[in-house]
């Protein structure tokens, strides 16, 4: 108790305000909600560590001047009032401003906004122009979850037959997107856009940055529920991406309960792509395995069989959806099974690694939402001859549903019978920990405070042939 | 929660390999398995013992400055009071009770039994192989006479001592001459192939047996084995030895030696012996079949418990198997052997622990004690009650006994 409320009046206070305004991407919402949930502030910066950049020593110095400015109050109080007025500015000063310094550090953020605002304005007015008048056709992906992946498999098998750029890393907000604009040559056959959704509105905004030809909608969950509060309300804004394309051809992930309900079965051009196939591109036998995934791919009657590093078998509704914009596009069947065969796990993401013991580590750390985890858990279910490890610190921002997603979380890997669970300890982990003893787990439960304390541990509990999945990572703002 | 102390360094040759053993696995996986207070026990290549949370890291060791941190700690004590204390002296003195000893040193006034003989006058129970086994295979020359005497096969050998040498030189040499080149020129004592050399001609022998004594005073001469594979194989347990992959180290052009064991693949993290070696063995079903019974065999023979690795010389041709030597504390316990076998290192380190509390509760029950009267048999004043003490005391022999100091 007095760690916590001294953790607030040592120097280290400062860099963790400074360093907490970084990992949320100077959003003041978010930096407000962390600092409203925080009651210890002595151990921060545990995930990352704060990046020295221009900005961060701007921060430094308006820190440090308020707090000089406190100090300089406290010294007028003392010098010029009555004796019972300066203890109370002198208690007050001191008492509140911790308190003072986290919020009013938010106001040279508040102005460069203001600052900026004008000038975004300008920047993304140009790009839209040079957009407008770029020939490529334009591929727009909104979603809860799965869009980077999505994007990834577009580029790599329509890459086989055209040339693709799409915005680097998660670029997809109007500035990062106008940005990218910015860097076209002009020459791109195929430009590929993520559509990043925080509050309603945002989706619509980068329709019309972007005027798409085709949509893609990924699916809706409870991933950012925090932010929207209801499902409908993510539902309403991801699908702003349907109400803009009107009768321009959407693919909606059919496997996805609340984007099927969604899509309007009487527009035609509401395409559903699921495990199946994709419209008259259809797929059978489906084989995943740790070395990837394989199915039937048939493509105007004609069937061959394709290829892909990618593991699990929801892979297969994107990997269908990009044959079919590519046999679309005039792709021959040699290009799209060569591009299907080149698409492979991207970083963080159900990557496979298996080190030198022959443990076999499945990177999914960038994975964070119930359907992407309810995928994977059917994938480990798959695997035979392996004991099979899943890690995880449970989700972020489920909002109202956290109790009911991180049960079913437990009840699902129960089901699955997966060997070990390493929870890492935090608000949601007792929900797994519930669904699990509801359907009577019979693997081994361990448990650890942080997660760096369970990577390190991992090396020592695991064997050769060993499958481990790391599932979600935990960012510090949610700690 | 128990507490453990895990004793590395040492005045040995193997010192920073030890320390390594020491954090990869075992502090580690300790620490990680939540189960133990760990304390690591360092002792400098002065003989001086030291103690501190911080070095449960091992890059408090990598430091450049770490000898001179080190200068600024407090040296420790043991003190042997109902089982072993670590004790911090002074004016603000501590001390810590320790459970259950994990030592992981190699080689001299470590693993040659000296620890282990320090451990058994403490009453605690300790890992590893006991005072015997590992004295039998710190030295060489009684590993090869020993497992001879029980029928197991050996490379012909001559040895000598550092005396016999300076004085006898000319007899030890016409011992050396009866065995076929090449020849391998080994101290005795020592482990991690330091002071060995190949010896192809005549000519290279003496500075061969000079740089084998400059190491010890006791050398060992033993003939190659032609179409050479060499192996080894890590055991463990106590009445039923269990044996881990036959492995068959890469890497050598020449020799196995120091660089060949330790510093080769230079990948980190991976402890020692890591990354240089096929496990398992690409040597036949049949041959590692019967590596794994000799294995377990030697095992036996020298009285070896918890862990021990067994290293074999194969004629590739003839098939034939030789016992090369045993070594009782296995650098980094060849945890990346028993991770392709199935055990990981939390079952290795923490399967370990549980035999040493359960051979220590054994012998418990063994009487190394009894009631007799021979004292007052013998001449001389009595110690009778009508007559007072007479003579300096002594405390009593069992239980309680005086407090050692280091």
């Amino acid at each position: 108790m007095i760690t916590r409320i001294l953790s607030r009046y040592r120097p280290l206070y400062i860099r963790s305000l400074i360093y907490m305004l970084q990992v949320c991407e100077y959003s003041i919402r978010d930096y407000v909600a962390w600092y409203g949930r925080t009651t210890d502030f002595s151990n921060v910066e545990r995930r990352k560590t704060l990046i020295k950049t221009s900005k961060v020593y701007v921060l430094y110095v308006c820190a440090y001047a308020i707090v000089i400015a406190l100090v300089a109050i406290a010294y007028y109080a003392m010098a010029f009032a009555e004796f019972t007025p300066r203890i109370v500015v002198l208690v007050c000063t001191a008492l509140l401003a911790p308190y003072i310094l986290a919020y009013v550090i938010l106001i040279p953020l508040v102005l460069v906004r203001a600052l900026q605002i004008p000038v975004e304005y300008v920047l993304i007015g140009q790009a839209r122009k040079k957009l407008a008048r770029h020939k490529g056709l334009k591929i727009a992906i909104a979603g809860s979850f799965g869009k980077t992946s999505m994007r990834e498999i577009l580029k790599t098998v329509l890459s086989e037959g055209a040339r693709v750029a799409s915005p680097p890393f998660s670029y997809n907000t109007p500035l990062g997107i106008a940005r990218f604009i910015g860097e076209l040559r002009g020459d791109e056959e195929v430009l590929i856009f993520e559509l990043g959704e925080y509050y309603p509105g945002d989706i619509a905004k980068l329709c019309k940055l972007i005027d798409p030809h085709i949509g893609i909608i990924t699916g809706i969950n409870e991933a950012h529920l925090e932010k929207f509060g209801t499902l409908e309300k993510t539902a309403s804004t991801i699908f702003e991406l349907a109400e803009y394309l009107k009768y321009k051809p959407v693919y909606i992930n059919g496997e996805n309960e609340v984007a099927r309900k969604n899509a309007k079965a009487t527009l035609r051009n509401h395409i559903l792509y699921s495990q199946e196939g994709v419209g008259d591109c259809r797929t059978e036998n489906l084989k995943s395995d740790l070395r990837g995934t394989s199915f039937g791919l048939v493509l105007d009657g004609v069937k061959s069989r394709v290829k892909s590093k990618l593991l699990g078998l929801h892979t297969i509704g994107p990997l269908a959806v990009s044959a079919h914009i590519a046999y679309r596009l005039g792709f021959n069947r040699k290009q799209i099974e060569a591009g299907i065969g080149k698409t492979k796990a991207f970083s963080h993401r159900l990557e496979p690694h298996e080190d030198k013991s022959g443990v076999i580590t499945l990177d999914d750390s960038y994975n964070g939402n119930p359907d992407g985890v309810h995928a994977i858990i059917d994938f480990l279910e798959s695997l035979e001859g392996h004991r099979r490890w899943y890690v995880t610190p449970g989700l972020v921002e489920i909002g109202s549903r956290t109790a009911e997603v991180h049960k079913e979380i437990g009840r699902r890997i129960a089901a699955a019978r997966l060997e070990k669970v390493v929870l890492i300890k935090n608000s949601v982990t007792p929900y797994i920990e519930q669904g699990l003893r509801e359907t009577n787990y019979a693997g081994e439960i361990l448990r650890f405070d942080d997660a760096l304390q369970a990577y390190a541990a991992l090396p020592h509990l695991t064997v050769k042939g060993d499958v481990v999945l790391l599932q979600n990572d935990w960012p510090d703002q949610y700690a | 929660m128990k507490t453990i102390a895990v004793i590395f360094g040492g005045r040995s040759v193997e010192h920073d390999v030890s320390i390594i053993t020491a954090h990869i696995p075992i502090i580690e996986t300790l620490i990680a398995s939540q189960k133990f207070d760990v304390w690591p026990v360092y002792i400098a290549k002065d003989g001086s013992w030291y103690s501190g949370k911080k070095m449960n890291e091992l890059a408090f060791f990598k430091q450049p400055d770490f000898e001179e941190q080190l200068a600024r700690e407090k040296k420790i004590q043991l003190s042997f009071d109902k089982g072993l204390s670590l004790v911090w002296p002074g004016l603000m003195s501590k001390s810590v009770h320790i459970d259950v000893v994990f030592p992981s040193m190699h080689g001299t006034f470590g693993e040659d039994g000296s620890l282990m003989g320090l451990l058994r006058m403490a009453g605690v129970p300790f890992v590893g192989c006991d005072m015997t086994a590992s004295a039998v295979a710190m030295d060489k020359v009684l590993t090869k006479q020993v497992l001879a005497q029980e029928g197991i096969p050996v490379v012909p050998s001559a040895w000598f001592t550092k005396r016999e040498w300076l004085d006898e030189s000319a007899q030890v040499r016409g011992r050396i001459s009866k065995l076929k080149l090449p020849l391998f020129v080994k101290p005795a004592h020592l482990g991690s192939s330091i002071g060995i050399t190949k010896v192809k001609k005549q000519s290279e022998l003496q500075n061969a047996l000079e740089v084998a004594i400059h190491y010890d005073d006791k050398i060992l001469v033993e003939e190659g084995v032609e179409n050479l594979i060499e192996v080894t194989l890590p055991i463990m347990g106590d009445d039923i030895p269990r044996a881990a992959l036959v492995e068959r180290p890469l890497n050598r052009a020449e020799l196995f030696d120091f660089n060949g064991k330790y510093m080769s693949g230079g990948k980190k993290g991976g402890g020692a012996n890591s990354a240089y070696s096929v496990i398992p063995a690409d040597i036949g079903e049949k041959l590692t079949r019967h590596v794994i019974e000799m294995g377990k065999k030697v095992y036996r023979i020298l009285g070896c418990s918890g862990i021990a690795r067994v290293d074999f010389l194969i004629n590739s041709i003839t098939k034939k198997v030789y016992v090369i030597e045993v070594n009782t504390m296995p650098g980094s316990l060849y945890h990346h052997n028993w991770k392709k076998d199935g055990v990981s290192n939390m079952e290795l380190v923490l399967g370990l622990i549980k035999m040493a509390e359960d051979r220590f509760n054994a012998q418990k029950s063994t009487n190394y004690t009894f009631r007799s009267d021979i004292l007052n048999k013998v001449g001389g004043p009595s110690t009778g009650a009508d007559h007072g003490p007479v003579g300096p005391s002594t405390g009593p022999a069992t239980t309680g006994g005086p407090k050692a100091l280091l």
